[in-house]
């Protein structure tokens, strides 16, 4: 080998192996989002056909089942160690997400279980929806900082502030079905970026 | 004078081997297999003269009932693939 031929060679295999594990980590988008999609319909048609906000209790079993599930896949592909600082920060991005959404969502069922006033109750559920849906536009944007995509960037911009439009416009109203919507939408975006980080380092 | 390329590092197959090593925490013997496109026959020998050079660890353990081989880069390791980084571009830039 000459030594231009070593440098390709090298060149090459590091490219080939980054795109290859951020190329992997598009599955995880891909069933967080379904996932999420699947919940937030669920979640919708439950509430509203019964008329009981309790069964947004559902969304605790989404980590339940999410959890075991993409472990179960890093395990199928031999890859629980194999990863970069990209996927390392990314991972990390979501991992923070998932603690914090699930923290908020925690302290707004005891805080609604201690206040009886029902107008706090549902400003409370508008609250968490929103602040939930900035953290996740939040984790989007900075997943696209660090993959260099600008439609995920976008994604991630206009999901986060469409939590914070849903706070001011909806209010303390309720609207569980712009609640749902947001959901549904967050899990499409998922989904999206998952496909796109795929495509993208194919 | 040229800077002495290491022979350990000179070889197609242990080059690719450690560039991707370089780039990972650690990686399994399919995945490594996967990415360089090497024979089981071929790869094993070359890790081993890795692992021989102490320029990698290789772990021997299973997942599940499935026997699988662990390797990654070793200090001494990542610091020879610089050098021969910059031994390679010497030559080049002269």
């Amino acid at each position: 080998m000459t030594a231009k031929e070593s440098l390709a060679l090298i060149t090459e295999t590091m490219n080939n192996n980054r795109k290859e594990i951020t190329r992997r980590g598009g599955k995880y988008f891909v069933l967080w989002g379904i996932l999420l999609t699947f919940f937030s319909l669920l979640v919708y048609c439950l509430w509203k056909t019964t008329g009981h906000a309790e069964w947004n209790n559902l969304w605790f079993a989404l980590p339940i089942i999410g959890c075991p599930l993409a472990r179960w896949i890093r395990a199928k592909e031999g890859s629980e160690r194999t990863g970069n600082t990209v996927s390392r920060v990314i991972s990390g991005i979501w991992a923070t997400f998932g603690v914090f959404a699930c923290s908020s969502a925690l302290f707004t069922i005891i805080f609604t279980k201690c206040n009886p006033n029902p107008i706090a109750t549902i400003a409370a559920g508008v609250s968490m929806t929103a602040l939930i849906v900035l953290l996740f536009g939040m984790a989007e944007t900075i997943t696209g900082v660090a993959l260099k995509n600008w439609a995920i960037k976008i994604a991630g911009f206009v999901t986060g502030i469409g939590g914070v439009a849903l706070y001011y416009i909806i209010g303390e109203k309720g609207g569980f079905e712009e609640q749902m919507f947001l959901f549904t939408l967050s899990g499409i975006v998922l989904v999206a970026t998952g496909l796109i980080v795929r495509h993208q380092n194919r | 004078m040229f800077p002495k390329l290491d022979p350990v590092l000179h070889s197609e197959l242990r080059l690719a081997v450690m560039s991707l090593l370089a780039g990972v925490e650690s990686a399994d013997f399919t995945y490594i297999k996967q990415q360089t496109g090497a024979t089981s026959g071929n790869l094993s020998v070359q890790i081993d003269k890795l692992s021989a050079a102490g320029y990698i660890t290789v772990e021997k353990g299973f997942k599940g009932k499935k026997p699988c081989t662990t390797c990654a880069i070793t200090e001494a390791g990542m610091e020879a693939f610089r050098s021969y980084i910059e031994a390679l571009k010497e030559y080049i830039s002269t």
